[in-house]
This record gives C-alpha cells, sequence and structure tokens, in this order.
C-alpha cells in the first residue's frame, strides 16, 4: 500500500492545525510535523449532523435540540452545550456471571452528572475494569441529559425552586413520588435520590417511594424517570397554541439533505418555565 | 475472530485539488488517476444513470490482494454531486433526487409552509439510490502470476496525457490517506495494576461502611436515549481513533452504525459472494465539509451518511478476457456495491 511521502503542505495546513480558514478562530498556532494518530484525541471530530452543527457553534443552549426531539447521540454534544457539567460516581459494584470455569466478576458504575440547573443525567455502565465502567458511566450519563421542569408551591415570588406539580416515576418495583414543598423545605427523600436531585437543581421536594427501595438501582433509575416526566405533564401554561419553528438541519440549509423533513408536527414545545 | 483492520488516517493534503498522482496512491477527493491513458471505461460508467452528471471522485484506494495474488488493484468510489433530472415539485413525493440537493436550492426547502406535512417517503428506496447515485468501480489487473513485472511496463506516467474534458469533471477537497493498524480491544492495564487494586477497594470499603447494600444487581447493557447499543458501539470504536477516513478490512466485517443492513448479494460477472472490503467513515465527510468552506461548489455539506459500506467480489473477477495471451495484459472495469447507513435523526 504505497502512500505519498513527504510532508506536503499546503497553506490549508496539516491536519494536526485543524481546518478552516475563516471564522471560528481558536484552532491555535499549533505548527508542526504531520501529528501522529494519537495526538488528536482531544479534537472532537463529530459523527452526527447535530454533532457537526453543534461543533460550528449553530446552538447556543442544549434547549434547541430539546425543542425539536433530537437524538443526541455524541456525548461531546452535551459537553459542548453544557460545560458546567459535574458528574459524581455513585457506587461500584460487583456483579457476577456464573461461567463454567467459575465465577466472573464485572464491576457496573452508576454516575449521575447535572449542572444544578435543570438539567440531569444518569449512566450506568458495566465493564469488566473499574476505570472502564465509570468512564462508559459517564459517557452514558451526558447522553442521557434530560430537562427538568421546576415550578412554584404557592407564590410565584424569586425562582422556581419545587416540582411543578406531583409526578411519580417507576423502575421496577420501585415507584418514587415527588410532591411540591414549599421554599425551606429542602429535599425530603433518602441519601441515594437526594443526589440525584441535587444535581438537578431542585431545592425542596417532598418525595414518597413504594417497593423494593433496597434495590437501589432500581430506586436511582425511578427518581430519573421522575424528574424526566416533569416536562412530560401538560399545565395551561401550554395550552396555548405551538408557534413551530423550523428544525435545525432545515435551518441550516446547507447541512440539509432531505427537504421533505418539514415542520415536526410532534414536536412538544419548551416553554419558559413559569 | 479478531481480523486485522487498516485504518485510514488523513495525511497532508494536496496543494492542488487537482493534482494528479499515480494509481498507486490512497486519497480521498482531487481527480481518479487511472492506471493507463486511457482505459476504454465507458463513458457511462463515468456518469449519473439518472442525468448524466460527470462523478466526482469521493476515495480511490490502492487495494491489492495477497490472497489471490493481485498486486494491481484499485477501488473508486464515485458520487454524484447534483441529480438535475429529479425536480423538487411541491408535494410530490418523490423522493429520488433528495440526497444530493445542494445548498443552491435553498429556496425550495424553506417554502414548507404551502406544503403538505403528509409527504409519505414510502417510496424513498435507499439502496436503489444508493446503487444509482454512488458506484465504485474495481480494476483489476489479469496478470496473475508470473508477469507482473511486464505489466508495469505501461504504466509510465500517465498524468503527462490528460483528457482535455478533464477540467469538467467535478472534485473535492483531496488529502492523502497513510495507513495504521487498529488496535482494538485490550488497551490500558490488563488486570489489575497494584494502583487499580487499591482504588478498588477503597470503593469497596466505602460501599460496605454504608448502611445501605446496592442489592440485586445484574449485568446490564448500555442504554442511552438517543442512541442505540449497535451505534454506542460504532461510536467506541470511532472515538478510539477519532480520525479514522476509512476503515479497510478484505473479507471481514463491516462496523455496522445500525442494526439494519442490507444483504450484498452477488456480483454480477461472476455470480460469487460478495464480502466486504471497505467501509467508509464520518470523520471523512467531516473533513471534506471543512475545507470546502466556501471555496469548492462541491463541498459534501449535505451528506448525511454515518458509513458507507462497500462490498466486492470475493473472487475479484475481472469482465475482460486476455484470450490466453499472458504476458498483454489489460485493466478491467467492474461495478461493486455500496451500501449506505444514514444518521436516522433526519
Amino acid at each position: 500500500m504505497a502512500e505519498r511521502g513527504g510532508e506536503r503542505r499546503g497553506e490549508r495546513g496539516g491536519f494536526g492545525r485543524g481546518f478552516g480558514r475563516g471564522g471560528r478562530g481558536d484552532r491555535g498556532g499549533r505548527r508542526g510535523g504531520r501529528r501522529g494518530p494519537r495526538q488528536e484525541e482531544e479534537k472532537w471530530v463529530p459523527v452526527t449532523k447535530l454533532g457537526r452543527l453543534v461543533k460550528e457553534n449553530k446552538f447556543t443552549k442544549i434547549e434547541e435540540i430539546y425543542l425539536h426531539s433530537l437524538p443526541v447521540k455524541e456525548h461531546q454534544i452535551v459537553e459542548t452545550l453544557l460545560p458546567g457539567l459535574k458528574d459524581e460516581v455513585m457506587k461500584i459494584t460487583p456483579v457476577q456471571k456464573q461461567t463454567r470455569a467459575g465465577q466472573r466478576t464485572r464491576f457496573k458504575a452508576f454516575v449521575v452528572v447535572g449542572d444544578g440547573d435543570g438539567h440531569v443525567g444518569l449512566g450506568v455502565k458495566c465493564a469488566k475494569e473499574v476505570a472502564t465502567a465509570i468512564r462508559g458511566a459517564i459517557i452514558l450519563a451526558k447522553l442521557s441529559v434530560v430537562p427538568v421542569r421546576r415550578g412554584y408551591w404557592g407564590n410565584k415570588i424569586g425562582q422556581p425552586h419545587t416540582v411543578p406539580c406531583k409526578v411519580t416515576g417507576k423502575c421496577g418495583s420501585v415507584t418514587v413520588r415527588m410532591v411540591p414543598a414549599p421554599r425551606g423545605s429542602g429535599i425530603v427523600a433518602a441519601r441515594v435520590p437526594k443526589k440525584v436531585l441535587q444535581f438537578a437543581g431542585i431545592e425542596d421536594v417532598f418525595t414518597s417511594s413504594r417497593g423494593s427501595t433496597k434495590t437501589l438501582g432500581n430506586f436511582v433509575k425511578a427518581t430519573f424517570d421522575c424528574l424526566m416526566k416533569t416536562y412530560g405533564f401538560l399545565t395551561p401554561e401550554f395550552w396555548r397554541e405551538t408557534k413551530f419553528s423550523k428544525t435545525p438541519f432545515q435551518e441550516f440549509t446547507d447541512l440539509l439533505a432531505k427537504p421533505t423533513k418539514g415542520l415536526m408536527l410532534e414536536a412538544p414545545t419548551e416553554t419558559v418555565e413559569a | 475472530m479478531a481480523e486485522e483492520v487498516h485504518l485510514g488516517l488523513p495525511g497532508p493534503w494536496a496543494t492542488d485539488y487537482r493534482e494528479k498522482a499515480d494509481h498507486y496512491t490512497t486519497k480521498i477527493g482531487g481527480v481518479p488517476d487511472w492506471p493507463t491513458g486511457d482505459m476504454g471505461i465507458k463513458p457511462e460508467t463515468l456518469q449519473c444513470s439518472l442525468c448524466g452528471t460527470k462523478l466526482c471522485l469521493v476515495a480511490q484506494v490502492h487495494a491489492p490482494v495477497a490472497k489471490l495474488n493481485i498486486e494491481e488493484r484499485i477501488i473508486y468510489v464515485l458520487r454524484v454531486q447534483k441529480c438535475h433530472n429529479v425536480k423538487q415539485t411541491e408535494g410530490d413525493g418523490d423522493g429520488l433526487g433528495q440526497l444530493d440537493e445542494p445548498s443552491t436550492t435553498v429556496p425550495e426547502e424553506q417554502n414548507d409552509k404551502t406544503r403538505s406535512p403528509d409527504i409519505n417517503d414510502d417510496d424513498f428506496d435507499l439502496d436503489t439510490l444508493a446503487e444509482a447515485l454512488e458506484q465504485a468501480a474495481t480494476l483489476a489487473s489479469n496478470s496473475k502470476k508470473k508477469n507482473k513485472s511486464k505489466h508495469t511496463a505501461p504504466v509510465k506516467r500517465p498524468v503527462l496525457k490528460e483528457k482535455a474534458g478533464d477540467q469538467s469533471i467535478p472534485v473535492l477537497p483531496c488529502f492523502y490517506i497513510y495507513y495504521d493498524k487498529e488496535l482494538h480491544g485490550v488497551k490500558g492495564t490488563v488486570g489489575s495494576s497494584s494502583s487499580e487494586f487499591v482504588l478498588k477497594k477503597e470503593i469497596m470499603d466505602t460501599a460496605n461502611d454504608e448502611e445501605e447494600k446496592w442489592e440485586g444487581e445484574k449485568y446490564e447493557y448500555d442504554k442511552a436515549i438517543g442512541a442505540d447499543r449497535t451505534f454506542l458501539k460504532f461510536k467506541k470504536r470511532l472515538d478510539a481513533y477519532p480520525h479514522q477516513c476509512f476503515r479497510y478490512s478484505y473479507g471481514g466485517k463491516p462496523l455496522r452504525a445500525a442494526m439494519k443492513l442490507q444483504d450484498a448479494g452477488t456480483c454480477r460477472l461472476c455470480g460469487s459472494p460478495r464480502q466486504f472490503e471497505l467501509q467508509l467513515m464520518s470523520p471523512l465527510s467531516y473533513f471534506l465539509h471543512e475545507a470546502g468552506h466556501g471555496s469548492s461548489n462541491y463541498a459534501p455539506s449535505s451528506w448525511t451518511w454515518l458509513t458507507v459500506i462497500i462490498y466486492t467480489c470475493s473472487k475479484s473477477c475481472c469482465p475482460s478476457s486476455c484470450g490466453g495471451k499472458a504476458q498483454s495484459c489489460c485493466w478491467g472495469v467492474v461495478e461493486e456495491m455500496i451500501l449506505m447507513q444514514e444518521d436516522e435523526a433526519l
């Protein structure tokens, strides 16, 4: 397999320096020889169309992606749009499988990510090594970041601080119910779901749970499911007719492929929180 | 099961997108380098069967097959940029030309208020589209065993003799490729080193201190809201080598981006089954898109595929018969099969 020898560098430069001559600026002035394949790890090469749009800074907020219900397939999208995302490993537990040659142990990591201001994600990953499991779980958690709707218990003074209504989430046999609480109550929940609610940015809430909450994996997932439902609940603020806007794929038509994907009539709207 | 996969990683850019190389070069974009001046290629092969626009080169891969003793073999992946024939009529559900509508036809796409929202895409058949719009040509030489040296004689420097009509061929930004083997699977520490052992122990200890025990956990497959397991695995391999432009594995298994993959079928000439050889990956379209910003008209900004999988005849058959004359070698051109896997978000 022959290859073109030598350093042929046009004015566009080698790959290590990045492409493009206009606009997006900050490629750095890294001049140098041809980069080895390992050194480009810090630079994200988007795979999906949405990733390309995000990389070009066509989105300012992640809410624009939620508005059109676009599936987020690359975790770097979330990292770019939510730079203040923090993560925490909730638990690493060994899971075992019986094989002919004895038991095979793998590690299951639970990671929760959130910015404390309305976005939270939960990731679960099993792997043979702890570090791999943690890394994988962080990526999965970022992929599953959802918006959390907050509301008021009574007077609409100040910022929203609690869930907008009673919601309930279920996973396995565990159901978690969240009830709006007055300001100053704090998060009234067990230790484990309390962490998820803190990452979500909910300040006050009453919770009640049912089922085998000893299975904390299910407990945590039920809490997350409950938070996902806060924006699924139709309240009078949403009664106003939706004003449909163009999907980003239409708006940025230079990346458009199939024009018959017109208006997304079923897109749920993300209105400003009450 | 561990087949070797070679990755095509990006190398230097070409100074001029239309510059010539030789047919041993592996490159992306640019003009195709035919091994001899006149290949006897019928002009229809290099044109879109629907509208007659000339195809432009996406990738040229020098792909000798050691097992079948074929040294001179090149794969060309060509694409039509704009399909003029298929009109964009309002309310019409004709799906054929949509893949290549470039940004210059913006007015039609923005006008969706008048279009009825229930356009059915049911007759949009992806593989006929793929076959109609993209063609790959495999060139195989006939000189299998003895006359390799004889064969290289005619292949001197075809670069000097170019057809006058060359300038009309659309051209994508061009860069060259170097190869690397993919190291997959065992990376980093195998088994626990002492530091990792300590980390594990710490985590276990903190766990046992708390009053809750996470009970009843079983192995769980990866799950994400927007992506399925196949795509997650695809992305994982991509993240290991984020700049890979294509993956080459003769007879291996392609890395799928989605579960569904049509059957490759059999070779049109000899009837032997087709096998996977090469797949183009999304960083390729990203690099071309970045390079084409504002300069070339043929920038692939509307490409939406995640991966393009190329199947070739497993016997690597040659259409032309050299009639027993082992000395003379001729180049044969065969059209192979391409399957695209799209980004379904659209």
